[in-house]
């Protein structure tokens, strides 16, 4: 198998300036993640996890090191490719959800289209069936301030999958639902990921990982243990 | 997808459009103003006329009121400016001494002005008859209000032989004046009635009958007068108005002074690009205001809607396309309030017309208000740029927010 890896990172690093100190949030981490895997991230607060999947999402540079996403190396992307990247290579799902207020769900889900040309009747005939496909049909009209929290996940989750992304990143997703939706979301990503989905979910419920193929382990910024 | 505006923002962006509306409008309607003033102006002095004319005056250059000094023009003047470039032609003028009519009796005082075949001052403003011709002699075009005197219409005074009498002392309005010489009666046939607005008082006689009654005035002959009185003016016509401004110097170089209309109007031009430059200020800072409330608008939206920026950047928006997103939501009031203040301006502009017409009925039946489609399209570029411009850093600040700082703003 020659396929690029979904996620290759290689002496990655993150350091911020805080102050006088500078804290590495990503102080040299190696890791690939195969097509298809469903990777769990855990470790403890500070450890760098959130930063690691703002890496691989696109939204945060890294200040050393490289890191190819499905064999593009982002250090190479301007911004505009960068935003390209964003829109397209990857789906990234929030723990705050982050959709739009006062717009509907099928709009809110339609949103990373709308920024790689497609045009507008394509974008909502590709948001409801996206909708259709994770049962949230019914919901498509709504705006976002009439769903429940599970419901707001499950289309965010719907938004970050419209443009067929290489990998699905989730950073903590269920850590503003109950223990029954967040349940019923790690399902999703399971049925997701049998369907060959990559999935890179970061988490600190180990109950959440065990649904996992695999757990990387994080610690002051570096994989202690894969 | 467009981000509308809502509930608050939906109010503010009502009042910014507002006050574009209300700055376009004013330099709308100021500049139609200015606009039908100039028109106004510019065409009475087009009905008095030619932009293509120079007159010559028997004073050197730079004369004006009572400093003026004499210059005699000889017919080596005229010969001297019948070489100039672009001079198409050069018309000689002797005005002999006031007169006046006699079978019109004291109301019928006259200027007789001897003048050249096909001059410009005896061109289409006939009631009948015809104009000079060359070879005339003891004939006259006279204006209506003289004929009338001496026949019961304009027409019928066409062939009637009249007397007019050179010099002496005649009436002008209510007061009697001894004027100059011995009078002296002359026979002259009346070929032609011109329309009184151009003068009450000329006689349009041949310029060598002129010449004559003006020796004999003061017991000289022809030739002594050309040679030393000289003739009163010359009409020196420009094959181009835009001409006018070399032949006004070649005068000037010539020892005379000169007038052109085409000068006066350019004066004209120069003193309204003042009076439109003045009022189209006070409408720009109208628009001025109007663009701070567009910036002020546009920067609270940009930090009310940080979030949204972080979570449209976080799915792909490029940072031109959040550029895009704002600048188009400031190009919509723009449009929007240019094309209300472009309507508010010609609707304001119509009433405002209405109204004074209503106040004085005699008012001149013109236009007041001037809208072209230059000040029209003007102001709706106008509009468009200055909201451009103004939402031009609130752009720009949107669009260089980091996504994750944006996201993690309350
Ligand atoms: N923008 C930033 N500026 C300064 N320091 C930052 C910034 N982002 C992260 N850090 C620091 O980097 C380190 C790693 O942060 P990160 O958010 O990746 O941790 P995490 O593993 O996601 O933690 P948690 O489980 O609490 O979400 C922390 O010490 C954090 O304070
Ligand atoms: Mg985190």
């Amino acid at each position: 198998m020659n396929a690029p890896l979904a996620v290759e990172a290689l002496d990655l690093e993150r350091t911020y300036a805080s102050g006088h100190a500078t804290v590495a949030a990503l102080a040299g981490v190696t890791l690939g993640i195969r097509r298809g895997e469903f990777v769990a991230v855990m470790g403890p607060s500070g450890s760098g996890k959130s930063t690691l999947l703002n890496v691989v999402a696109g939204l945060e540079r890294p200040t050393g090191g490289t890191v190819r996403v499905d064999g593009e190396d982002l250090a190479k992307l301007d911004e505009e490719a960068l935003a390209r990247h964003r829109s397209k290579r990857v789906g990234m799902v929030f723990q705050a959800f982050n959709l739009l207020p006062r717009f509907r769900v099928v709009d809110n889900v339609a949103l990373p289209l709308a920024f790689s040309g497609v045009p507008a009747a394509e974008r909502i005939r590709r948001a409801r069936a996206m909708l259709e496909r994770l049962g949230m049909s019914s919901r498509a009209e709504h705006r976002t301030n009439e769903l429940s929290g599970g419901e707001l996940q499950r289309a965010a989750v719907a938004r970050a999958l419209i443009a067929q992304p290489a990998i699905l990143l989730a950073d903590e997703p269920t850590g503003n639902l109950d223990s029954a939706n967040g349940a019923a979301l790690i399902a999703l990503f399971e049925e997701l990921h049998a369907q060959g989905q990559t999935v890179l979910l970061v988490t600190h419920d180990a109950q959440i990982a065990s649904h996992a193929e695999r757990t990387i382990r994080m610690r002051d910024g570096r994989v202690v243990d894969e | 997808m467009s981000l509308g505006n809502y509930g608050r923002a939906r109010l503010r962006s009502g009042l910014t459009t507002a006050g574009v509306t209300i700055g376009t409008a004013l330099v709308v309607l100021l500049i139609a103003l200015a606009t039908g003033a100039e028109d106004n102006v510019r065409r009475s002095i087009f009905s008095i006329g030619d932009l293509r004319l120079v007159t010559v005056q028997p004073f050197q250059p730079g004369a004006n009121g009572l400093s003026a000094v004499p210059r005699t023009i000889t017919d080596d003047t005229v010969a001297k400016l019948k070489g100039v470039a672009h001079v198409d032609g050069v018309y000689r003028q002797f005005d002999a001494p006031l007169g006046m009519v006699v079978e019109g009796g004291d109301d019928a005082t006259i200027r007789p002005q001897g003048i050249e075949p096909g001059a410009p001052v005896d061109r289409g403003d006939l009631l009948a008859g015809r104009h000079l011709e060359a070879g005339d002699r003891a004939v006259a075009v006279i204006p209506g209000n003289i004929a009338r005197l001496v026949a019961p219409t304009a027409g019928a005074a066409i062939g009637r032989t009249v007397t007019m009498r050179v010099g002496g002392a005649v009436k002008l309005g209510s007061t009697r004046i001894g004027g100059s010489g011995t009078p002296r009666d002359y026979a002259v046939k009346i070929v032609g009635v011109f329309d009184e607005q151009a003068s009450q008082t000329s006689f349009r006689i041949p310029l060598d009958d002129a010449l004559l009654a003006g020796a004999e005035n003061r017991g000289l002959t022809p030739d002594a007068i050309r040679e030393t009185t000289g003739y009163s003016g010359l009409a020196v016509e420009a094959d181009d108005s835009i001409n006018v401004a070399d032949i006004v110097k070649s005068v000037q170089e010539l020892g005379f002074s000169s007038f052109s209309l085409k000068q006066v109007v350019e004066q004209i031009d120069q003193g309204f690009g003042v009076f439109r430059g003045i009022l189209a200020g006070i409408g720009g800072v109208a628009l001025l205001v109007a663009a701070i409330g567009i910036a002020n608008t546009m920067v609270m939206s940009v930090l009310e809607r940080t979030r949204e920026i972080g979570i449209m950047k976080a799915v792909g928006a490029s940072p031109g396309d959040i550029r895009a997103l704002f600048l188009a939501e400031a190009a919509y009031v723009g449009v929007f309030g240019g094309i209300l203040g472009l309507a508010l301006g010609l609707a304001g502009g119509q009433l405002i017309d209405r109204i004074i017409r209503q106040l004085n009925p005699r008012t001149n039946p013109a236009a007041i208000f001037v809208v072209g489609p230059e000040l029209a399209l003007g102001a709706l570029a106008l509009a468009l740029g200055v909201a451009l411009l103004a939402g031009f850093l609130p752009a720009r600040r949107a669009m260089r927010m980091s996504a994750l700082s944006a996201l993690r703003y309350e």
